[in-house]
């Protein structure tokens, strides 16, 4: 009861501004038609609900997130590890990777609109390669620090190279390769949604940039709000996950907060 | 004595490595000469930083180095399970249990489920961590890693044990324990073991002969038999006379590499 009552208290924060927006809004110290009260974001929210607007264009949205982010997954694990393991592949596509580390990913949606035109391949496109780097760098940092000793170990009781990769590398490497998904969920969520303003005809993020334009502001904040509690959600999730896959390790288990 | 012949289990010579560093080229070891006889327990003492790591891990096949280091008359080029090392660090594996780590060796070699579990268990009842075999290394004390480190190693029953300060992070207490429990184990199974380590009072302790190593570059500048009876107790080793002078012997060469390592009287100009 103690338990469930301190996690309630968690969110008393985000309460606390939503009482503060409420009241900022009604006491008119902003322009009500600039900012919206939380009142009537939750009516244009069941609105929209109601019609099924939302839930259709987060269907969409959520698939292009996961759908750029599954891919960036398996092509980020498995470049960073062999960049780990092969000072070839390393040569190769390090000097690449810290020359694109810092490069906005949004700035490139002209072009891939140019390539793909509008629709979900270039939204997908925009993800996977926001997403790509920080699982790459990842992974490659989780393999790099698996100390030498577990090798040493291993080897010393017989291990081949294939069973020190599965058996040593690779679990040793989990915790950092989880991070750096996690990392890149959350781009994935504003990636999305920054490729679907300018190159979607559906999708949570078109339907912010429309309502922006035609300031219906209160139905903004609502697929906004229906936006943020997905991400959110996915984020739990996966931090769910990662508790239960890692209950061996030190900071996984300590881990949920933040 | 000549690796060939076969009476050497262990035989060191002429090791010499060198690390390179911003410096230029760091010698660790210089000249290394050492035979251990089968079944014979060997400590080689030094200052810190001596390269006494180094040589161990020479001999576990991790590290190149020039000259030769033999097992069996045979030339070390690769790790080998004949060689069971214990490291400084424990090196269990964190995502495994207890019993994963203590099987893990043992699955390598191919010993069937069953066998193995019997096998583990029983290592985890003689380490004295029953009830503790689904629990993962975080969940353990330095001392209760450093009994799986050891029992995992003995478990997959190498004829020759490296061991590497294995007993540094512990406690007195426990580490006294633990000295107890090694002994009792070669005094039983009779491997030939090499151990590094900076506490001369374990040397002494343990070991048949205790090697004095000197400060970096390394090399084995004296050398000590301990003739003791060690049946008699651990009380009545440590405070006989015997003892007492082999250790104030061993103690007084390792305090003369030190002092000879270190820069004079230690203070700044």
């Amino acid at each position: 009861m103690t338990a469930r009552a301190a996690s309630l208290l968690r969110f008393a924060p985000v309460a606390l501004f939503l009482v503060l927006w409420q009241g900022v809004s009604t006491s008119g110290l902003v322009d009500r038609s600039f900012l919206p009260s939380v009142s009537s974001v939750v009516t244009a929210f069941v609105d929209l609900a109601s019609g099924g607007e939302i839930a259709g264009n987060l269907v969409i949205s959520a698939f292009r997130s996961f759908a750029g982010l599954a891919l960036a997954t398996v092509v980020g694990v498995a470049l960073g590890i062999a960049m780990a393991m092969f000072r070839r592949v390393d040569g190769f596509f390090g000097p690449l990777v810290a020359t694109t580390y810092s490069l906005p990913k949004s700035a490139l949606v002209p072009l891939f609109l140019l390539w793909f035109g509008i629709g979900s391949a270039t939204d997908i496109t925009t993800v996977f390669l926001a997403c790509l780097l920080p699982i790459l760098v990842h992974a490659y940092h989780g393999v790099r620090e698996v100390p030498r000793v577990l090798i040493w170990s291993a080897e010393t009781m017989g291990a081949t190279r294939t069973s020190v990769f599965f058996r040593v590398l690779l679990p040793g490497a989990q915790y950092s390769i989880y991070t750096g998904i996690r990392i890149a969920l959350g781009f994935s969520f504003v990636l999305t949604v920054s490729a679907e303003m300018i190159a979607a005809t559906d999708g949570i993020g078109k339907l912010l940039f429309m309502y922006g334009e035609n300031g219906a502001y209160a139905y903004m904040f609502a697929a906004l709000a229906a936006l943020i509690a997905v991400a959110y959600l996915a984020d739990r999730g996966l931090v769910a996950l990662i508790r239960r896959l890692l209950r061996w390790h030190e900071q996984a288990a300590h881990e949920g907060r933040a | 004595m000549q690796g060939l012949s076969g009476t050497a289990k262990i035989e060191l010579r002429d090791l010499t490595k060198s690390y390179p560093s911003r410096h230029g080229e760091v010698l660790a070891l210089d000249h290394v000469d050492l035979s251990v006889a089968p079944g014979e327990f060997v400590s080689i003492v030094g200052p810190s930083g001596c390269g006494k790591s180094t040589l161990l891990y020479v001999l576990g096949g991790f590290l190149p180095a020039s000259g030769a280091a033999l097992i069996d008359g045979d030339r070390v080029t690769a790790p080998g399970a004949d060689r069971g090392i214990v490291f400084q660090e424990y090196a269990l594996f964190p995502w495994l249990t207890v019993r994963d780590n203590i099987n893990y060796g043992l699955d390598i070699k191919g010993m069937k489920r069953a066998e193995r579990d019997a096998l583990a268990q029983r290592y985890i009842d003689m380490i004295g961590l029953t009830g503790f075999e689904n629990r993962y290394p975080r969940e353990l004390s330095g001392g209760m890693k450093q009994r799986v480190a050891l029992a995992r190693t003995l478990a997959y029953d190498p004829e020759i044990l490296l061991l590497d300060e294995p007993f540094g992070a512990l406690d007195a207490q426990t580490r006294e324990i633990m000295q107890d429990e090694l002994l009792r184990i070669w005094q039983g199974m009779r491997k030939t073991v090499l151990m590094v380590t900076h506490d001369v009072t374990e040397a002494v302790y343990l070991s048949q002969r205790v090697c004095v190593m000197s400060g970096r570059p390394g090399r084995i500048v004296r050398e000590f038999t301990v003739d003791i009876d060690r049946s008699v107790g651990r009380e009545a080793v440590m405070l006989s006379e015997r003892f007492g002078a082999i250790r104030n012997q061993v103690w007084l060469a390792v305090r003369q590499q030190v002092v000879a390592a270190a820069p004079a009287g230690g203070a700044p100009k």
